[in-house]
């Protein structure tokens, strides 16, 4: 039994026992639906649905009714992928890196964060899709044989790595997270009286029943997977931005992009790791668990790869310039003074600027404060993609072909409507499922917790 | 005819130091069942290190051949195509543009293999029955698992060896012999 | 003996016993149980059981269900015996002529399984190599009109050709007065069947060229207009003269002016341009001055005080300043020059005339001798008419092949007479304005369905003939003549054909060979009846002169002009015209008010034109005339003018002239107007023309133009104008620093510098600096990449932009040809046009980096002033199709491999593995490729405007190209149907493919042979040689696509401190 020093701050308040830890992660679900549960669920549905009608809508008449055309080919789809995906990266790194550098404080978010994850990624997946012109011939994209025997998929389309790492990095978070919730199904299992619930939780633990040798395992496990997730949640974003850095386009033929794409991704994932959270902790009570340290950690995260992002965008400036090349350089001096100037100055604003003030103490340890960050933030990050892909579509090499873009209500709705889907899943989960790491929480419980570290100052 | 001794603690450390006492007295402990991972336990009742790590990484080096092969084939081997003028001649050349998938698919196996390892050797899969011999030990107790048939000592002095030890609540069950 | 034999069945049969002759009598020789087989009770008693019934009614549901779902219907028709001609899958070409009044042009008509499906010109014995326009290659889409009328009306109600026949033939007959009316005619048999009727025959052009032809007659006593030859014309003024447009024949001008135009043979001729709006042929021109209609006349008198040694008066300093030069220059060139003028002003055309009189240009570049049979028309008579309809002295009216109700100057004074005609007849073939308007309707075949023989000048006749049966029940109009009059033998093609052989007879149909290879060659030599004109005699032009000083010009004045597309109207319904871009303003669909920035500003109207940002609607006012029209702005118009297109506005009153000819909404519905009627496209603005000395003025002098709070969108193809100095996009010289490094090779010449890789560093990474990093970027690889060069064919195209004039022939080819979806006004706007080819138009901006630097104005404040066109730019026409890039980005992103190289250097789509990631789309440097973004031929959204909606305009496609899927990518194949079916040919015949034999629809629409097509690998070929030539670059050669199309710098002739 490792300890800390008391000096730290404790990870979890109040004087906790094991059971305590039990029951305050087990209530909600045993007990009944909250009525603000209800009145969520309810409207996050309704707008849900409206984002599927529009899908089907798009999907039975065409392409054309976004507002793409013949110069912008991609705008709000691609766009609100590369955010999803983004988001998506926040729980993978909690719960993979955090965990390979021995975070304790990751154990109270992790759970909640990976569940974000694999919500996000789903949404994510759900535009490279539909915004196909043709997504019933979808199945093309993986490499099966065609009818005539030998038309292969061209493993030299970015777009195709993609696909690869889209589906690995879904699935893996998928089993990682479903790995660590098998224990604490077995904990409700043991606990829930309801005999249906006792039935579907005793299914999903897969008859769990803490033997040391499965401990053995299970943190062998997590240990490799935390491993192997850790560079996959890298390549995956920078896989993402090669869809753009492998191109001629100027504007998306940047060699930054990677690095810029990654950090931008956990910046935006953080962010919203924080809106849900700071909504959650509240509602279900869980103030010891997830409290001020916590934010506190997480506005470090961000400030961080904050920085990193805003230092990415005056080297892209630098860069343009410095290269001498005049598309270069136009592609740049027409973000910032073109047609499209104030989305590039909603994304510097959002980006660069506001998280700075979580240089301040007092703002960073502010839950209101942070709150409000967040969602600036991961606007800010949406307006990142939609720059980086329409000003630099919508005025390349010829300017015959310059263009512009003009959503329409069903790019508009679509957006919304993942939201809906994506509030939807995750509030399910926070009826159903855990929302803490119970088992680990009980290891760190007698290392970092509050009444623990009084009695070791006595 | 045999007993089984299932001796619960109410803590994880008092569990540890029973355990480490009982089997310095050369009592064999043959499970035990807690909430979370009790650190330091494995080797008092002798748990050997898992080989799981191994075998990922076999998993992952036999994905990586897959995916190297498999875009050979199809890419240089079966159907060459001229692709932007970019080279399909031989896979060194066109090796760069394999890296990504070579690396995603590996990491695929890797994951997936071990996972399905895990579960197929520890016998969790969906549905499996639940096998701890008290509830509460998915919550806040700590059990140990000490048979008859595994020990030299008769039930009474196991008994009372355990006994000594801080313990929280003792069944003893019997169980036929198979 | 034998057959005598008989032999008994029984000794009963022998003796005949009674019993016998009984079972002889019955039909059954035993009583068959019947009674105890109905006697069964189990039969009465059968009843359906449950099961029975749910089977039953199973199997009923079932067969309903599957009567329920309709299968597709696929209409095809077997040949039972099959046409000796006809081979399914081949084409035939057959040779014919197009003339409508306006445009003339020697035709070749490609028909598949007997149907006309594409129009090109008769490069084999046409006139200037058989040249054609956009308007005659689009002419195929209006055979297969919907709107066409199926049969004779009589009020609008269909009738037969019999009544019809006798009502008209006893009102001619009558003693009533009996007119026809109709365009000029150019064929001698039809004007002979006209005669046959003994009416009076009164021609009138919807584009007069009266005061042209007046000019010659005072002058030269040849009531004609003369016949230009552009080919001799080193020097070439044109005052307001679209010359390669609408002025004239201009399908004629365009080679023989392109031929001239090309630097390579170490000449260029000069072309000075004076007018008001920016006319296509104004953007071709070397140096461009802006005047006012009201001083066309003066500038032609200065030319003259010029070349008479005198100075230029009332005419500003700069613009009497270019007046000179442009004097200087003609008479630099005696003999060898022209000077047009585009007015029906009957003071100009004399000047002109006396100038090139003057100049020594009659006789050789201007031919009097054999003058153009064409624009006869009298609009002084047709006025006459009118007056004479309206107090009724006139009983009989047939109008032929023209649109009076619509077209004329005063088509309201005309419709009044037109009602009180007792009998008037019709021959349009649509119930268009006029047909609607008139008693009787007597269609008029198709030009594609008609004989006919059409003779521009004498001594030539050209032949019209059918390419498809007839489709409805027409009939030819000249047979209609024949019948009214009566002739005993009224079979139009008899007697067509016995003009040229008395002794023909209907049944010896092709009889004598001159006559068939006469039809396969589409003409023949006519009697060459010259005229006598007195090239000598002197014109007094004081006269003249003092009235065109007496002009005044107004605060604003108005041009008209006719635009590429739509003609003057008689090609409105036509889609593929319609979504043609205006060469100049690249606006489909509309016509609108041309403005100057200035004008604009002043009137607080908007500049700059988009998808949501809309143009202002202005309200012109011309005496007691008013219209409505958007306003566009137009770079290198005239301040204190305005122009607008004829030719609009068709249909205003809801005639049923054509679905495409009015406007579809967002939902692909028609737009009504406040009166219910569908809203025509654009206004017209024939009503704006006036007459004075008996000559239709297509100016007036002053109007009023006023803002409104209307906006009106206009669909723009290309919304952005300059080039923003990207000299690797656009390469362009004067012709004497072109002249100074002519003998340079590639890529040297400073005007033509080709991009190479830096010098001081190691590009390829081998560590050593050698002639690999100094190898041009065309040249360098990264990689051991595939072969291109020397390995089979290697298709490419070479693009002379100092030859290309940008009339868009190629854009409507190329959409015809390869079944190109026409998408609407709607689509357009939202920049979703889906041309595979399309023509680039950079103006010159007054603005640069260099002198932003100079001028102390930042980078980003140049860029923004670079947006904006010159007041007067000199302007560039870029054709810009798919590239077909050896190193082609758009096939590197697709994950699907649905667009891959071919071995022959083809970037080719394959349309059924495409799955519409628009990556590809994204990643191409010169965003040629498009998208499905609906399923065109099959969404309601374009029934009205996509000929793949009716079975009838459907004819019209090309079944050697796919239509296109929703959702897939498409672009610029280059023609690759036609490339396989050459190698197919070439196959058959054994031999290896010859230059020239493959063509593209774009390199054999372009009338200035701007565009060539052939194998790159083969030495010999065209394609090669211009590619080897130093004009010829690659656009964005920089990034290191390696494209196999050529471009081929610009030169105007300027000298260098002018370009």
């Amino acid at each position: 039994m490792q300890k800390e020093s008391a000096i730290r701050e404790p990870l979890i308040l109040g004087h906790k026992t094991y059971k305590d830890i039990t029951d305050d992660v087990v209530r909600p679900i045993v007990g009944p639906a909250s009525l603000g549960w209800k009145i969520m669920i309810t409207i996050s549905s309704i707008v849900a649905l409206y984002g599927i009608g529009s899908i089907l809508y798009l999907i039975s008449t065409g392409i054309g009714v976004w507002g793409l055309n013949k110069t912008v080919g991609w705008a709000w789809d691609i766009t609100n992928f590369v955010w999803w995906v983004g988001i998506g990266h926040a729980g993978t790194l909690i719960s993979a890196v955090l965990l390979l550098f021995r975070q304790k404080w990751r154990m109270a978010i992790n759970r909640s964060a990976e569940a974000m994850t694999i919500f996000a990624v789903i949404m994510a997946a759900v535009f490279p899709g539909i915004h196909m012109g043709r997504i019933w011939l979808a199945y093309y994209v993986f490499p099966l044989p065609n009818q005539f025997g030998s038309l292969w998929v061209n493993f030299n389309s970015p777009l195709l790595w993609d696909v690869f790492a889209i589906s690995t990095y879904f699935s893996v978070s998928l089993v990682f997270w479903y790995v660590g919730l098998i224990p604490d199904f077995a904990t409700i299992r043991d606990r829930v009286t309801k005999p249906f619930a006792k039935k579907m939780y005793g299914i999903m633990s897969f008859g769990w029943s803490g033997r040391a040798k499965h401990w053995n395992r299970f943190e062998e496990l997590s240990l490799v997977l935390a491993g192997i997730a850790t560079p996959l949640v890298f390549s995956v974003h920078s896989i993402v931005s090669m869809d753009f850095a492998t191109s001629v386009i100027p504007g998306w033929h940047t060699t930054i992009f990677p690095p810029y794409f990654v950090s931008g991704a956990v910046f935006s994932g953080f962010a919203m790791v924080q809106t849900l959270l700071l909504v959650m902790r509240k509602a279900y009570k869980l103030e010891d668990y997830i409290h001020v340290k916590h934010v506190e950690y997480m506005n470090i995260v961000i400030i961080v790869t904050g920085s990193i992002v805003g230092v990415a965008y005056l080297t892209e400036l630098f860069i343009s310039w410095y290269s001498g090349v005049e598309y270069e350089s136009y592609a740049f001096i027409n973000r910032f003074s073109g047609p499209y100037k104030a989305a590039y100055w909603t994304m510097m604003t959002c980006n660069v600027i506001s998280p700075q003030l979580f240089w301040f103490k007092k703002i960073r340890r502010s839950l209101v404060a942070t709150f409000i960050l967040s969602i600036v933030v991961n606007i800010g990050m949406w307006f990142e993609r939609y720059v980086i892909i329409v000003t630099s579509l919508h005025r390349d090499y010829l300017p015959s072909s310059w263009g512009e873009f003009i959503p329409t209500a069903t790019d508009v709705g679509i957006f919304i409507g993942t939201l809906g889907i994506f509030l939807t899943l995750f509030l399910a989960f926070t009826r159903f499922f855990p929302v803490l790491a119970l088992n680990e929480l009980k290891t760190i419980l007698k290392s970092s917790g509050e009444s623990y570290k009084n009695e070791q100052v006595k | 005819m045999k007993k089984v001794f299932h001796v619960m603690y109410d803590d994880d450390e008092k569990l540890l130091v029973a355990a480490r006492e009982l089997v310095s007295k050369g009592i064999h402990v043959n499970e035990v069942y807690s909430p979370f991972p009790i650190h330091g336990i494995d080797p008092v009742i002798g748990i050997k290190r898992t080989r799981l790590a191994i075998t990922s990484f076999m998993y992952a080096m036999s994905g990586l051949s897959l995916a190297v092969f498999f875009m050979w084939y199809t890419m240089i081997s079966d159907w060459p195509m001229n692709i932007g003028g970019k080279p399909s001649f031989s896979l060194l050349e066109n090796l760069p543009a394999f890296i990504p998938v070579s690396f995603e698919f590996s990491v695929f196996c890797a994951a997936h293999g071990m996972v399905i390892t895990y579960l197929l050797r520890n016998g969790t899969l969906p549905g499996m029955p639940a096998t701890n011999p008290d509830p509460r030990t998915t919550d806040d107790k700590f059990v140990m698992e000490i048979t008859t048939d595994t020990n030299s000592m008769n039930a009474q002095d196991l008994e009372s060896e355990i006994k000594k030890t801080d313990v929280f609540e003792l069944s003893i069950k019997d169980v036929k012999e198979s | 003996m034998a057959n005598t034999k008989k032999y008994w069945s029984g000794l009963d049969e022998l003796d005949g016993t009674d019993a016998f002759q009984e079972i002889q009598s019955k039909e059954f020789q035993e009583q068959i149980p019947v009674d105890k087989f109905l006697a069964d009770e189990k039969l009465n008693s059968t009843t359906t059981g449950r099961r029975d019934f749910l089977k039953f009614m199973g199997f009923s549901l079932t067969a309903a269900t599957l009567a329920a779902c309709e299968t597709p219907v696929i209409k095809s028709i077997p040949y039972t015996n099959k046409p000796p001609e006809i081979t399914p899958g081949v084409a035939n070409y057959y040779a014919s002529s197009y003339y409508d009044g306006m445009d003339y042009a020697n035709i070749l008509v490609k028909t598949r399984e007997g149907r006309p499906i594409f129009v090109k010109g008769n490069a084999a014995t046409g006139i200037g190599a058989g040249k054609v326009n956009a308007r005659v290659i689009g002419s195929v889409m209006e055979l297969y009109d919907k709107a066409r009328l199926e049969g004779p009306t009589k009020n609008g109600e269909s009738t037969s050709w019999s009544d019809l026949d006798t009502a008209v033939s006893e009102s001619i007959n009558g003693n009533g007065r009996a007119v026809v009316l109709s365009n000029t005619i150019v064929s001698p048999s039809t004007r002979k069947a006209i005669e046959s009727l003994g009416a009076e025959h009164i021609q009138y052009d919807a584009i007069s060229y009266r005061a042209l032809r007046e000019a010659q007659a005072a002058s030269f006593g040849v009531h004609a207009v003369p016949h230009y030859d552009f080919s001799k014309a080193k020097v070439v003024v044109s005052i307001a003269a679209d010359f390669l447009n609408s002025w004239l024949t201009s399908t004629q001008f365009a080679p023989d002016y392109a031929a001239l135009r090309n630097p390579n043979s170490g000449s260029q001729s000069k072309h000075f341009q004076f007018e008001s709006v920016m006319s296509m042929t104004g953007t071709n021109a070397d140096v461009r001055t802006m005047i006012s209609p009201s001083e066309e006349g003066k500038v032609a008198a200065g030319i003259l005080a010029v070349l008479k040694g005198g100075g230029v008066s009332n005419l500003d300093a700069k613009l009497s300043s270019r007046v000179r030069n442009a004097a200087n220059a003609l008479s630099g060139s005696k003999g060898k020059s022209l000077l047009i003028a585009g007015t029906n002003d009957l003071s100009t055309q004399t000047i002109v005339a006396a100038i090139n009189q003057l100049l020594g240009n009659y006789g050789v570049t201007i031919d009097l001798e054999r003058p153009s049979q064409a624009y006869r028309g009298d609009e002084s008579a047709a006025t006459k008419l009118i007056a004479d309809m309206n107090s009724g002295k006139v009983s009989t009216l047939i109008i032929y092949g023209c649109n009076p109700s619509y077209d004329m100057p005063n088509a309201q004074a005309f419709n009044s007479g037109l009602a009180k005609v007792s009998t008037s007849v019709s021959m349009n073939g649509v119930a268009d304005e006029t047909a609607s308007r008139s008693t009787f309707v007597a269609p008029d075949h198709h030009y594609l369905e008609s004989w006919n023989d059409l003779s521009l000048r004498a001594g030539r006749i050209d032949l019209v003939q059918p390419t498809i049966e007839p489709l409805f029940n027409t009939r030819a109009a000249q047979e209609s003549f024949l019948v009214w009059s009566s002739a005993e033998n009224s079979d139009w093609y008899t007697f067509l054909r016995s003009q040229y052989n008395d002794a023909y007879t209907v049944d010896a149909l092709y009889s004598d060979s001159d006559w068939n290879s006469a039809i396969h060659d589409g003409n023949m030599a006519g009697n060459d009846l010259s005229e006598s004109p007195n090239y000598a005699s002197p014109i007094e032009t004081s006269l003249a002169e003092r009235k065109v000083s007496e002009v005044k010009g107004g605060k604003m004045e108005l041009v008209t002009y006719v635009k590429a597309t739509a003609g003057a109207g008689q090609h409105a319904a036509n889609p593929f015209l319609q979504e043609t871009p205006d060469p100049v303003s690249k606006v489909t669909w509309d016509n609108y008010v041309t403005m100057s920035k200035s004008d604009m500003v002043a009137l607080g109207l908007n500049t700059y034109i988009a998808q949501e940002d809309l143009a202002t609607v202005v309200k012109v006012t011309v005496g007691d005339k008013q219209i409505e029209l958007p306003a566009f702005m137009q770079p290198g118009q005239k301040p204190g003018t305005i122009g607008i297109a004829l030719g609009y506005g068709r249909g205003s009153k809801g005639e049923k002239i054509g679905q495409a000819a009015y406007q579809s909404g967002e939902k692909g519905q028609h737009l009504l107007l406040d009166s219910g009627l569908p809203m025509p496209i654009g206004v017209n603005a024939f009503p704006l023309t006036s007459n004075s000395e008996g000559n239709t003025i297509y100016a007036s002098y002053d109007v009023n133009v006023e803002a409104t709070d209307r906006e009106y969108p206009l669909a723009c193809t290309q919304i952005h104008n300059t080039y923003m100095g990207r000299d690797s996009v656009v390469r362009e010289t004067s012709f004497d620093s072109y002249l100074a490094e002519a003998d340079k090779p590639k890529g040297k010449a400073s005007w033509n510098m080709a991009h190479s890789l830096n010098v001081h560093d190691d590009t390829n990474h081998d560590g050593v600096i050698d002639a690999r990093d100094k190898e041009n970027t065309s040249e360098f690889d990264l990689w051991h990449s595939h072969p291109v060069k020397d390995v089979g064919h290697r298709w490419g195209m070479t693009i002379d932009l100092s030859t290309c004039t940008g009339c868009s022939a190629c854009v409507t080819a190329c959409s015809i040809e390869n079944n190109v979806s026409v998408v609407g006004k709607d689509e357009v706007l939202r920049h979703r046009d889906m041309h595979w080819i399309r023509i680039d138009r950079y103006y010159a901006s007054d603005y640069s980096l260099e002198k932003g630097e100079e001028e102390g104005v930042g980078v980003i404040s140049s860029y923004g002033l670079m947006e904006d066109p010159a007041e007067n730019p000199q302007t560039v026409h870029m054709p810009m199709m798919c590239q077909h890039c050896n190193h082609a980005p758009c096939e590197t992103v697709c994950p699907v491999a649905a667009t891959t190289h071919s071995n022959e250097g083809l970037n080719q789509m394959t349309y059924n593995r495409c799955i519409g990631t628009r990556y590809c789309a994204n990643n191409c440097p010169y965003k040629v490729r498009r998208f499905n973004w609906f399923n065109y031929k099959g969404h309601s959204k374009f029934e009205n405007v996509n000929p793949a909606h009716d079975s009838l305009a459907r004819l019209v496609l090309n079944p050697d190209v796919t239509v296109r899927a929703r959702g897939v990518m498409e672009k610029c194949s280059m023609c690759v149907q036609r490339i396989q079916s050459g190698k197919l040919e070439a196959k058959k015949a054994g031999t290896a493919i010859n230059d020239g034999e493959i063509v593209t629809a774009c390199a054999e629409a372009c009338p200035s042979n701007a565009i060539a097509f052939g194998d790159l690998n083969d030495t010999g070929s065209q394609v090669r040689a211009i590619s080897e030539n130093n004009r010829s670059y690659h656009a964005l050669e920089e990034i290191g696509v390696q494209p196999n199309v050529f471009y081929m710098t610009k030169v105007r002739n300027v000298d260098s401190n002018e370009a």
